[in-house]
Formats: structure tokens, sequence, C-alpha cells
């Protein structure tokens, strides 16, 4: 009951997002279709041509009313209609989408699972030598990268391992001498090309992890058990696995959160390394205001976060007892 | 003796914390980074004038640090530290903006749903939960593309309005569990009422979580401004570590050649160091606001 | 006198802290006799707990024992053990019910596992003869067996999670077991079938047991002799009969005057004014003596060391060392 009631608040936030966003590029001043259409109009094209291309390009007509045209957009997304790219020649926007998702997917899933075991590593040797030099430091540094964004780390990198030191290759995820496919050359080429944008995106994460861990294991550390553990005679092994086991549970949400954040969490990172992923996606269709795919990509994050929230939710009474009904 | 503590106590109190504050020579060097970029943003022009420092110059093209170019020239041969000291104006006072609009609008909707309850605080929380469901950046992105905004004021407007929800969840949820402490309820059964409540005796007990997100605040509010320039979606200000950075990727071919090294590195260098500043004094502050993390040995 | 099971010897523990090393356990001194149930007594940080977790030696951080030797009967001195035979060593010979052992149990496993680590912290091979013993505790501490074993902690009662934390105590068959305020988290109720239990063990098997209280009431139910420490020294050791009807220490008899009686004028009951000293370095003086009713001049000169008074009693009292008086009057003059 708690289940569907909770995917029913999601399906709804879902669904205000896509609403807001409608709104938001219609009503704002600067509205692009209407620029669109009047600059066509300058152009000297009759209203009626003018109207059919942005027809074509945006899937509505300039004289409709707004809310006709709300209609009509959810109408064709719940179609699986996204609409049409501008910049990418009328292509519809979804396979565009789904072409470019799994090098995002790929990339930031990795990125993200050393990221956070490197953190869960240093957090719980930070919170086990607390007010030691080695916590001075370690703090200090995971709170410089915790907030450092990814552009930085991705910059530094870049510029490092492929100019300074040419031992990397240079922009996009595999060399122009391998067929992509199943066969060792391309897979070979695809981790070569990899190293840098994950190395980057570890970098700007390891840091968040890192200070959540040791706060989560500092209270467990408070926590009498921990002192139990020991007084009853548990090995030394035992006693790491319940802090690790304790600490590791507040994380967990956060966990999920940064996955369903990952669809839009490598914007710079494929910026600057130019990836053909989501991000890359994302960064070409603004600065070039491909309004369709804009906002296509939009919806998708909006949603991935938001289902991730209520994933969160759910598998999180799965793995702490005391929260199970 | 609830509302405020006397004068006089508050002065030697003030002493204390301060060298609580200053007891770790990080903090002095957090101190020395923040006053060093204010002096920039004041002074930067006066340093360097515009008219005469964002000269290009086509004989000096990605020249190594010299006496006169201390961290060298760009593409077009122009001093890269007066293109970073030039940008820490624009860039620190977007921060500062932002942060500002963020803690109040977030203070405000936090104490607002916490303390009046009921309907009020079930629509307050659903937007905010919207506004924390949606990833920031790229809605920031959306915005700031379909704005085309380049004025800092616009600027400023975007980012708060893309990220107050996380701070106003917080201070909301700081009310309700402040709201059954006793010296409320002493407030309480004083007669004050709840708009004195929340603003006389509530509010000054989370000023110190206020103070530190606000810090926070300015530096993830940077981070989002330059890489908004960076990305090239709002339209350039000469003089910004982001268009930096932008035209290194893109336009310059700095990415191309050894020789751009302090050209690449030194807007990066700048952000971090930034960073770094605020997070020395943020880890002072943090001792000062909370008693119980000084170093004071256990009794038994 | 019987078999000794436990003997220590000028325990002296500290804590390092900003206005000096705080000595929150001076000298210490103890003979726990097998067979029997001592009761360690005495206010709120007078040190009883900080002996307790040293005779595990696992003083809370940043406590450290600075001198003293914890000898146990057959084994030597624990503080000598290497960390691995500590290791082996607590909970096999020598474990603890504690205070709030609802917080002592690993939130995220079922009580069956948690006995399964034990077995694997401990080598025993045959997990299924301690599960059998855990079975047959649980029987007799009147607990619901298969639920408590399936249950986590968060399932079960406060009472619940006190009895399974003396089944867990009595899993590895100790020789001794030390009671930390095992019935002060507690309500009356099941305070008073926790008492119960305990005293049947000791009855039928003979249970060693050091209790640790801050209610004489208690002490009187459970106890043979009974320790009284204030401000980090044992102060009197006494049979628990004398405590109750003539204790030979002043602090013993202000403790037993604050106690509320069931039979005469509650009223009568008095408490004790101001609280124990924190103690820095060495003392000097009698620590009781801005409290004590009894003072005289030698208090101020001298502390009273632990002194035999008579067959079954020990006291650290000028009261009781007229001769010692005597000789610190001589150093003066």
């Amino acid at each position: 009951m708690r289940v569907v009631r909770r995917f029913g608040v999601s399906l709804l936030m879902i669904w205000m997002v896509m609403t807001i966003t409608f709104f938001m590029i219609r009503l704002m001043p600067g509205n692009p279709i209407m620029d669109a259409y009047l600059s066509l109009l300058q152009q000297g094209v009759p209203s009626q041509e003018a109207m059919a291309q942005i027809h074509v390009l945006y899937d509505v007509y300039p004289n409709q009313s707004v809310l006709t045209q709300y209609v009509l957009y959810v109408w064709h997304l719940l179609h699986g209609n996204f609409g049409t790219s501008i910049v990418y020649a009328g292509r519809p926007v979804l396979p565009l989408i789904l072409a470019s998702a799994p090098w995002t997917l790929m990339l930031v899933s990795i990125g993200i699972t050393i990221s956070f075991f490197i953190g869960l590593f240093l957090g719980v040797l930070i919170a086990l030598n607390r007010n030691t030099w080695f916590d001075n430091v370690m703090s200090q540094i995971a709170s410089i990268f915790h907030g450092i964004p990814n552009y930085v780390t991705g910059f530094i990198f870049l510029y490092f391992f492929t100019v300074m030191l040419p031992w990397f290759p240079f922009g996009n995820i595999y060399g122009n001498t391998v067929t992509p496919g199943l066969n060792f050359p391309f897979i070979a080429s695809v981790a070569y090309h990899s190293v840098l944008p994950i190395a980057a995106y570890v970098f700007g994460a390891f840091g968040t992890w890192t200070l959540s861990t040791k706060s989560a294991a500092v209270a467990v550390l408070g926590d009498d058990f921990i002192q139990a553990d020991k007084i009853r005679g548990l090995t030394p092994g035992q006693q790491l696995d319940h802090l690790i086991h304790n600490s590791v549970l507040p994380l967990f949400t956060g966990f999920v959160l940064s996955l369903g954040m990952m669809f839009g969490g490598a914007v710079f990172i494929e910026e600057t390394f130019t990836i053909p992923g989501l991000g890359y996606l994302i960064a070409q269709s603004t600065s070039q205001r491909d309004y369709p795919v804009m906002q296509g990509c939009f919806l998708l994050l909006s949603s991935a976060v938001i289902l991730a929230n209520f994933l969160a939710d759910m598998l999180y009474s799965r793995i702490d007892p005391r929260i199970r009904v | 003796m609830i509302l405020a503590a006397s004068t006089a106590s508050r002065q030697s109190r003030s002493s204390s914390l301060a060298r609580i504050f200053l007891s770790r020579p990080i903090r002095v060097i957090g101190l020395a980074i923040i006053a060093l970029y204010l002096f920039m943003a004041i002074f930067g022009p006066v340093i360097f004038p515009p008219s005469t420092a964002l000269v290009a110059n086509p004989a000096k093209v990605y020249q190594g640090p010299s006496w006169a170019d201390p961290l060298g020239t760009d593409f077009q041969g122009v001093s890269v530290l007066a293109e970073i000291v030039l940008g820490a104006r624009g860039v620190l006072m977007v921060g500062v903006g932002a942060a500002f609009f963020i803690v109040v609008v977030g203070v405000a909707v936090g104490l607002i749903a916490g303390f009046t309850g009921g309907i009020v605080d079930a629509i307050l929380m659903r937007i905010t939960d919207v506004f924390i469901a949606i990833p920031q950046f790229p809605l920031l992105l959306l915005v700031a593309t379909i704005l085309n905004a380049s004025s800092p004021g616009l600027i400023i407007l975007m980012l708060g309005l893309t990220t107050w929800g996380g701070l106003a969840r917080a201070i909301r949820s700081q009310v309700l569990s402040l709201r059954e402490r006793d010296f409320v309820e002493a407030a309480r059964g004083l007669g004050l009422g709840t708009g004195t409540i929340a603003l006389r005796v509530i509010l000054p007990n989370m000023l110190s979580y206020v103070a530190m997100n606000f810090l926070v605040s300015i530096t993830g509010a940077i981070y989002a401004e330059v890489g908004l320039l960076f990305l090239g979606v709002t339209p350039f200000t000469p003089d910004n570590w982001g268009v930096m950075l932008h035209e290194a990727d893109s336009v310059a071919g700095a990415l191309y050649t050894r020789k751009s090294v302090f050209y690449v590195i030194s807007p990066l260098m700048a952000i971090l160091l930034l960073q770094a500043g605020i997070i020395f004094i943020l880890g002072g502050l943090d001792e000062v606001f909370n008693p119980r993390l000084r170093k004071t040995g256990a009794t038994q | 006198m019987n078999e000794i099971a436990l003997s220590v010897r000028n325990l002296t523990i500290e804590f390092p802290s900003e206005s000096g090393r705080i000595r929150a356990v001076d000298q210490v001194n103890l003979n726990l006799e097998r067979g029997k149930i001592m009761g360690l007594i005495g206010e709120s940080g007078c040190g009883k707990s900080t002996v307790a977790f040293a005779l595990l030696n696992s003083v809370p951080s940043p406590g450290i024992i600075v001198e003293g030797t914890i000898e146990y009967t057959g084994y030597g001195n624990l503080l000598k053990m290497t960390p691995e035979e500590q290791r082996l060593f607590r909970w096999q010979h020598v474990s603890v019910v504690f205070q709030a052992s609802q917080n002592t149990l690993n939130p995220l496993k079922r009580i069956e596992d948690q006995i399964r680590e034990l077995a694997q912290a401990h080598r025993i091979r045959d997990v299924r003869v301690l599960l059998e013993r855990a079975r047959s505790l649980c029987e007799s501490l009147r607990l619901d067996t298969r639920r408590v074993l399936n249950s986590y902690p968060h399932q079960l009662s406060g009472g619940m999670k006190q009895r399974v934390g003396i089944m867990l105590a009595l899993l590895l068959q100790p020789e001794i077991v030390l009671f930390d305020e095992p019935t002060t988290a507690l309500d009356s109720l099941s305070q008073e079938s926790v008492l119960q239990i305990i005293r049947e063990i000791h009855q039928k098997d003979g249970l060693t047991g050091i209790f640790i209280t801050h209610d004489l009431g208690i002490v009187s139910e459970i106890a043979d002799t009974v320790a009284v420490m204030y401000a980090g020294r044992i102060v009197e050791i006494s049979p628990t009969a004398r405590v109750f009807s003539g204790p030979l220490h002043p602090y013993s008899q202000a403790l037993l005057d604050a106690l509320p009686r069931l039979t005469g004028d509650p009223r009568a009951a008095r408490g004790l004014p101001g609280s124990p000293p924190k103690v820095v370095g060495n003392v000097s003086a009698c620590l009781f003596r801005d409290r004590c009713p009894r003072r005289m001049p030698v208090c101020d000169l001298a502390a009273p060391e632990l002194k035999r008074v008579d067959e079954s009693s020990m006291a650290a009292c000028f009261l009781y060392s007229e001769s010692e008086e005597a000789n610190v009057h001589v150093k003066m003059h």
C-alpha cells in the first residue's frame, strides 16, 4: 500500500516537472518557439509556410493556445514521441537520447562505484584515527574535493595527461581506427579512452563519500555496541565488519540517489573530454538552443532522480531491519 | 535572559571565540586567502585598468611567466594574472549575491513552513520537494538558456531560484526540533507571539547553521556560474574565469599546446584556492559555534 | 577464607583533560572470592564503572591504566597478556552484563547471528552446542526462546534485551560475571525480575561476580560483601549485613542514611549535601572531609589508606587508625 502511494507521488512529481518545464519554455520571456516563428516571418517566409516549418520543428502551431499545445505535448509524450531535434536535422529526440545514454551510464556508474569505495575506505580510516594528523589532513582534503566541480578535475586531468604528458588519447570515447562492436580492439580502445574521464569523476566525487562515511562512522563508533563488541572478545575483523555495516546504511540513500543523478552527472566531464554521452548532448543542445532535445533530456534526468528517490525509499527498508514493517 | 546575553559577557565571549577560531594556523591561512580574494575583487580594476590590461597583443601569445606577466599570457597575449584578478569581482559578486538569495529564501520558507504547519507547511514542502528533486545544474542550464541571461542580477536570481530547496527543508526540520525545546517553551510561557519566537528565539539559535550554509552556498554558486560560462550558455562577459575555461576548451586551441599551461591552470587554481580558503575557515566556525567540538579531555 | 578468584592491586586509572590528568581510580585493591558476589557501590562518577572496564582492560578512551595488576587466579595478570590472549580471555573467563544492554547489541543482526559471531570469535567449533545452551539459558531466563533468537534487537522490549544481555554474558560459562548497573535502565517490575534471575543463578551455580550499582537497596538483595567507592578510592569493604547494621566509614553511613526505609518515617531519610571532588595528581588529605560529619584535624593532613579494621572488614578512615593519627602528629611537630 505504501509502495503504491509512494509510486503515485513519484509519478505526480514527474508530471509536475514536465509541466513546469513546458510552461517555462513557452511562457518565459524569450519564448524560443515564438522567436523562431517571428524570425521566419522577418526573413520573409509567408506566415502559412512559417507555421508549417515551426510545426515540423516543434510539433506545435504557434497560433494554437498554450493549453492546446500542452495537451498535445503530453499526448505525444505518452506515445513515446519526445519531438524532433532542431540541430540534428529533424532526428527524433528519443533515439538520440537512447544512443547517448550508454556511454554516460558506463562512465558514471564506474565512477560512482570507485569513488564510493574509496570514500568508504577513507571515511572509516579517518573515523578510526579521529583527531590525529591523518584526520586533520584527510578531512581538509576531502572537504576541498567535496565541493570541487567536475570541470576542475576534468580540465586538470585532460591537460596534464594528454597535453603535458601525452599518455592518454584526447577526445571521444574510442579511437577512429577501431570498429564499434564486440571486438577486443574496440573494447580496449574504449577502456583506454575512459581512464581519464573516470579518474576525473572519481576525484570530483570521492570527497563527498569520504565526509559522509566519516560522520556516519564517527557516530557508530560512539555507540555502546561497538565498545561491547570489544568486551565480548569479538575479533578485530568482526568489529570492523560491524562498524562498516552500520556506517554504510546512512550512505545507502545517497548512493542510490547518485545513481539517479548519473544521467546528468557528467555534463562537464563529457564536455571536457568530448565524449558523446548524455551530458555532451545536453551541453550541445543547450549551447545551440535545441529545445526539444533539452526538454527531453531534462525530463529524463528529473524522472531518473525522482524514481531513484522512490527506489531508495523502498530498498532502504530491505537493508535496515529496523525499518521493516 | 532568554532573548539575549548581556553585552559585557558577550564582548569577553567574542574575544575568547576569536582565540578559539585562530587556534589553528590553517584558519589564519583561510582568512588570508579570503582577504586576498576580497582585495582582488575591490582593487582589481585599480591595479589592472581593464582598458589597458585586457588589450590583445599578438606579439606575446602564450608566453611563460615573466616579471611583467607573472602567470604568463593567453592566446591573445593578454596577461593571465590580470584576467584572474579582474575576474574575481564578477565571480565573487554573483557568488555572494546568490548565496544571500538562497539563505534568505531558504530560511524564510523553512521558518514559515516549520512554524505555521498544517496546509501552508504541506504546500510549501511539496514545492520544495519538486525543487530538490529536479537536478539542479540541468535546471539551471535550461533556465539560463531560455532567459539568455547576461546581467549579474539575473544570474544571481537564476542561481538562487534553483538552489534554495535544500536549505529550506533543513531549516524546517531544525525549527520542528527546536520548537520542542525547553527554552522555546519558556518563551511561549512568557507570552511571546509566534513571530517574535521565530525571529528572536529560534532564528538566533540557527544562526551558526545559516552562516555556514551561506559560505558553502557561495562556493556552490561560483561553481555553477563558472560552469555556465564554461559551457558557453550565458553570454560572455570578457573577464571571468569561466570564460577563460570556455575559450581554452573551444576557442584558443590551448588544449593542443604545452605552452598554455599557465593559462589553463590559473583559473582552475583560482577556484580551488577559494574553495580551500572557505573550507579552512568553515572548520573554525564549526568549532566556535559548536562548543562540543572543542578539544577538551573527557571527564569520567 | 575461600579461594580468591580475582585480585586487583594498586589499580590506578587516569583521564587526560585540560586541567590535568584526572584520577578516576586511585590505588584500588580488591579480592573477589570464588562463589561470592561483591557489591561495588558509590555515587555516579566515583569510578566504579571504570573499575569494571579495567577488569577487562577496556577502559574507554582516553582513560589509561597507569598502575596496577589484575590477577585472575589460574590465568595471571590480564594486563601482561598479549592482545589476542586478552581478546580470548574476555567473555570466556569474565563477562559483563551492561547497564544498557539494549544499546550493546548490534542493531543489524538477529540474536542468533550474534551468538554465531561469538562462537566464531572464541573458536567454538560446534555452534549447535552453543545455541542449545543459549536456548536452555533463555528458558531459565523466562524468555520465549524461538522468538528471541530469531529477533532483531529492536523487536525486543527493554526487559527482554536485558535478559538477552544476561544470557550472552553466561553463554560461554565464564568464571566471573560483572554486573554494571544491570537494572538501572529498567522499570521497577523488570528490575525485580532481573534481580530475581541473578539471585537464582548465583544460588544454583555458585556464580562469582561483582555487582556495580549506586543503589544500596539492590546491593542488600544480592551481594555477600560490599565495597564502597568514593572519588576513585575504596573507602570500605565489609560483609553486606554489617554495612546495613553498622558501617565503618562515615560515607557508608551517609549512603545508608540516604536510603528510604519501608518501615518508619520516610522523612528520616537524609540526603548527603555536596558532591565528590575531581582528583588531579596525588592526594594529601581525606577526600571526604568536606562532607564528613566526623571530620578530625588529621583528615586535612593525609589521605587515609584502606586498612583492615577487624577480621571481616576494611576501612580507609582515621577513625580506625589511632596510631596513624599519632604518626602524622609526630611528623608535623
